[in-house]
């Protein structure tokens, strides 16, 4: 239960007969006490290392991480009171499985009626009591990576890290595991750090999410934030399921409306996106530019399937129609521009919709920065 | 792990190396050194390290004639050599032959006694030769085998099989059995998916333990002493008649192993690149 | 007789049932989606299908005619493995060209058909890259252009789509049908994402408990799900299963579980004194409000997930369960207040205690 600060994190790994590879680019963090961040990314972007350096795996080649007040950089992983809980699991083979729980316990100096309390609840809480007496080499992925969880959660650290803790949980088990262990994590006041690539996963965890990737941190929000206002193109993209929609345009300011001509790969207009200058936010589109080239990017699930008013010429042809159970995937083609639209699980399809793309639902991104001009308007 | 800046530490790691590295190759350096020495120079009560080096050594052992107090003598150590190279190129090549498909059937194949028969195979090499010497010279002598380049080659297999079966079948667990398969459904047969996939991915496996087999049986001495005579005696037994009532060499019998070690090295240089791992890394996920 | 049979095949190993007496059929040209969790013996059965591995008993027909003694290079059966298993030592276009050379056509044609492939599965520009050099999603695509080059009758899909990262996953998946219809080929694809089940299949098995639990259209599994098992795999968040006893008079039937009464007029729950109720968490309505028939329950932690809001809720007896709402209904719900939930009635199930659907 400590706070968290990286400051100017760097580390570069010098390759021998390569170049070196700088995995970790200026990173810089402060996490409250008790807060649980995620650090997102593909593979490589540099989040494990980031991870593993502040467990003390690794040493950073600049930059400081502190404890509170307390310096880690000097300290070996043993003196920095973590709890970690690793992507391969590293069970300890010749433990059984309840004894791999309460091996972190017997440093802490508990009675052994507090330390089986402690293992029942964890146990109890990630279902893996019928396992108890089992060796880790007799059960499952599923079930070795539950009890390198257990492990971790059930010590008393200042931090708890995660390298990919639930990666390889069966998926009917996910949802109600991912909520127990986050109620779990908040009950007890626990600072945590986890590393995913599973966007769902770090939506569902974490209170604030840092996005990396290439060895920069892309955004550092809350899961609201990082969906609602995504700082550039990368994050955009990123995030959420199906993926947000993003469409090459160019911006023209008409006078009393403004346009984004949406263009198709052979950079050919394909269709355009109207917007009266009276029913916007006007102070959101003062500094752009006539003929600036922008990525456009709307989220699936901010479409509209039940305006009366179009705000866009395309002609729409349904391609694809995805019943989920809870929701809705629809695919369209507007005048050869692929879109991928969310509705309601009762909304009936028919191929004679009206699309409409509220102004709140677009996101405006410069083309040749990347960046963010704005998250709806 | 703290990773040090400090000089100190950096002139310390540079200096240990430096130690351990002298320690086991100074041998190496003082034979090659004695070689081009005359023995009134090697056993001189102080050793220098500034002589004037001279070829006479190398000389005579490749004229196969040296002067030697007593007179001059005939060496045969450079057909030595030659029967070392027969004998060792022999064994590897025969050891390949029989050992990479064993080494295949016991990493693909379950079957019941298979763990046993590896291990007992692999325990061939636990016994010391001295052990089965005799047997083996009566038997060899009776089917008229004494002094052979067959006896011994077979004999050595003793040696070199085991080492490349348990290497090689590494290797082979290590290629994914997917990627056989998938080649076998793309319509290709058995034999063929061993031949162009299964022992291509093995072949760094394949090349390191031929070099290793090599070498154990170029260093040979027992089996090459007792079961042959002079006539296929490799250099491991030749170099022993340098050593006469008179005088040691020294300079001669250093030529002679800075001779026979020539052929292993040239091996070892050129079976590096196949060496190189990695090779199915990126084929197969995970 | 359909296309591809599977008659009575019986598998084991050693003390592990993976088959019990299982049975299919599946027709030209469909797309049949073999759905079911890990270890459930879905890779066991392509193995089976393509004869890298033998059944210990029973028979598969393809046209026909039983194709048990023939060997993988001699069935006109093509398959993409999971973790793409491309020959490290070529590259893709030689990767590619292989099962054509294993049919001796000649080096033109070759060059024709793969490169027709590439540019289909839009990966012409890496064919001489070796499989070290590409990303994951172009290794999938060759490996996908290496069973498709040689128009087999049947191509075995074994979980494609999980080792390539989340974005390119959701693109493949609308683009794989498109690509697959162009070769007009019988397709078995393997997955044990329900979501990619849903999406891709005409037809679905659900693979578990060592046979086909379910054999549908994947809605009517959704919605109808034959056991508990098909029912808790089908469905993210998972489908809460609560104990129930029931009370019938006359064809009426009283269910109760955790306090939440439901009535029915079906027949079939006349006998059934112990059963299983089956709601899924959309199905569970929360508010604020104690309206009528709605039962307080205890917050015990609320995770987003992809724009809907999953809440894990606990009745007074310590039972819990989860509901999910869309982002409107949860911006509605205020967590520092108490919990009312009531359940929709029109998509409930019930099952028996051996855990089938009471229809």
């Amino acid at each position: 239960m400590a706070k968290l600060i990286i400051n100017n994190l760097n580390k570069v790994f010098s390759v021998k007969f390569g170049k070196n590879v700088h995995a970790v680019k200026d990173f810089n963090l402060n996490l409250e006490d008790g807060e649980i961040l995620a650090l997102l990314g593909s593979s490589g972007c540099g989040k494990t290392t980031t991870l593993r350096i502040v467990a003390g795996f690794e040493s950073p080649t600049s930059g400081e991480i502190r404890f509170d007040d307390r310096d880690m950089i000097a300290l070996p992983p043993s003196k920095r009171n973590v709890a970690m809980a690793f992507e391969g699991y590293a069970l300890y083979p010749p433990l059984t499985v309840k004894d791999n729980i309460s091996f972190g316990l017997m440093r802490e100096k508990l009675s052994k009626s507090e330390i089986e309390k402690k293992v029942k609840e964890i146990t109890e809480l990630l279902e893996i009591t019928d396992i108890l007496h089992r060796y880790p080499s007799t059960v499952s992925g599923g079930q070795a990576q539950r009890v390198s969880l257990a492990r971790a959660l059930v010590r008393t650290s200042d931090i708890l890290l995660l390298d990919e803790p639930m990666s390889q949980l069966e998926p009917q088990l996910r949802a109600v595991l991912r909520a127990r262990v986050k109620d779990y994590i908040q009950h007890n006041n626990k600072t945590s750090v986890f590393v995913t690539h599973d966007q769902t996963e770090a939506i569902a965890l974490a209170d604030k999410i840092a996005v990396m990737e290439g060895g920069e941190l892309q955004q550092l929000a809350s899961p609201y934030d990082i969906r609602v206002k995504p700082q550039n193109v990368f994050v955009a993209s990123f995030i959420g399921e199906p993926p947000m929609n993003m469409l090459n345009a160019v911006y023209q300011d008409e006078g009393d409306k403004i346009n984004f001509l949406i263009k198709n790969e052979n950079n050919e207009n394909a269709f355009t996106l109207s917007y009266n200058k009276t029913s916007i936010d006007q102070s959101k589109i003062i500094n752009l530019q006539n003929n600036q080239n922008l990525v456009i990017g709307i989220r699936p699930q901010k479409i509209n399937f039940d305006s009366t008013d179009v705000n866009h010429n395309a002609n729409i042809s349904l391609t694809s129609n995805h019943w989920l159970g809870d929701q809705i995937h629809l695919g369209f083609e507007l005048n050869g521009i692929n879109i991928i639209g969310v509705a309601d699980r009762n909304f009936s399809v028919s191929n004679s919709m009206k699309i409409n793309f509220a102004s709140s639902s677009i996101n405006a991104f410069d083309s040749s920065s990347q960046k963010v001009i704005f998250n709806g308007f | 792990m703290i990773s040090s800046s400090n000089t100190l530490t950096k002139i310390f790691k540079f200096l240990a190396y430096f130690f351990i590295i002298m320690f086991f190759l100074f041998p190496i350096l003082w034979i090659f050194m004695m070689s081009f020495m005359t023995n009134d120079e090697i056993l001189r009560k102080v050793p220098t390290i500034i002589f004037s080096p001279t070829f006479e050594n190398y000389i005579a052992l490749l004229k196969g004639k040296i002067n030697t107090p007593a007179g001059v003598m005939d060496v045969f150590y450079m057909q030595n050599i030659l029967n070392s190279f027969i004998l060792s190129s022999c064994s590897v090549l025969l050891t390949l032959i029989l050992g990479i498909p064993a080494a295949y059937a016991f990493a693909r194949y379950k079957f019941k006694g298979g763990e046993d028969i590896a291990f007992t195979i692999l325990s061939f090499k636990f016994a010391p030769a001295l052990l089965i010497i005799i047997p083996l010279n009566l038997y060899f002598t009776k089917l008229g085998l004494y002094d052979s380049y067959f006896a011994l080659v077979w004999v050595y297999q003793l040696i070199t099989l085991p080492l490349l079966l348990w290497i090689v079948r590494g290797y082979f667990e290590d290629v994914s059995e997917d990627i056989e398969h998938a080649y076998r459904l793309d319509g290709h047969s058995w034999f063929k998916s061993f031949w162009k996939i299964s022992i291509p991915l093995a072949r760094p496996g394949i090349a390191a333990s031929s070099l290793i087999c090599f070498i154990f049986a170029w260093n040979n001495f027992v089996f090459a002493l007792i079961l042959g005579s002079s006539s296929i005696q490799p250099v491991t037994v030749g170099a022993l008649s340098f050593i006469t009532a008179s005088a040691i060499p020294y300079g001669l019998i250093a030529a002679g192993i800075v001779l026979s070690v020539i052929p292993t090295l040239t091996l070892a240089l050129i079976i590096q690149k196949y060496l190189v791992e990695g090779l199915s890394l990126g084929a197969v996920k995970g | 007789m359909s296309y591809l049979e599977i008659k009575n095949i019986n598998k084991r190993f050693k003390d592990d049932i993976v088959f019990d007496d299982v049975s299919l059929s599946v027709n030209k040209g469909e797309f049949f989606v073999v759905f079911g969790p890990s270890g459930s013996g879905k890779t066991v059965l392509l193995r089976l299908l393509s004869g890298i591995m033998s059944q210990d008993s029973g028979q598969i027909f393809m046209d026909g005619v039983c194709i048990d003694d023939l060997d993988p290079n001699e069935r006109d059966i093509s398959m993409a493995f999971q973790n793409f298993a491309l020959y490290p030592h070529m590259d893709a276009f030689e990767n590619i060209a292989s099962p054509l050379i294993a049919q001796k056509t000649s080096p033109d044609e070759i060059k024709k058909r793969v490169q027709e492939v590439a540019e289909l599965l839009k990966i012409d520009h890496v064919l001489s890259h070796k499989p070290k050099e590409l990303s994951n999603g172009q290794k999938q695509r060759t490996s996908l252009a290496r069973s498709l080059v040689v128009r087999p009758s049947v191509v075995l899909l074994d979980d494609p789509l999980r080792n390539v990262d989340a974005k390119i996953r959701y693109e493949m998946r609308l683009e794989l049908p498109k690509v697959l219809k162009e070769f007009n080929t019988t397709v078995i694809y393997v997955t044990q994402d329900y979501k990619e089940a849903m999406a891709l299949g005409e037809r679905v098995g659900v693979l578990a408990n060592s046979n086909f639990t379910d054999v549908d259209h994947p809605t009517h599994v959704y919605k109808k799900p034959n056991n508990i098992t098909s029912a808790k795999l089908f469905g993210d968040p998972t489908i809460n299963v609560l104990n129930a006893s029931n009370i019938s008079s006359g064809d009426l039937s009283t269910i109760t579980a955790s306090k939440i009464t439901i009535e029915s007029n079906n027949p079939n729950l006349k006998n059934q004194r112990d059963l299983f109720l089956g709601i899924r968490p959309e199905d569970i309505q929360i508010s604020n409000q104690a309206h009528e028939g709605a039962i307080k329950v205890e917050l015990r932690a609320k995770t987003p997930l992809n724009l809907r809001t999953v809440y894990l809720l606990r009745f007074e007896d310590g039972v819990e369960v989860l509901a999910s709402a869309s982002e409107e209904e949860s911006l509605l719900i205020d967590d520092q207040k108490d919990f009312y939930i009531r359940f929709d009635n029109s998509n409930l199930n019930f099952f028996d205690q051996s855990e089938s659907l009471i229809q």
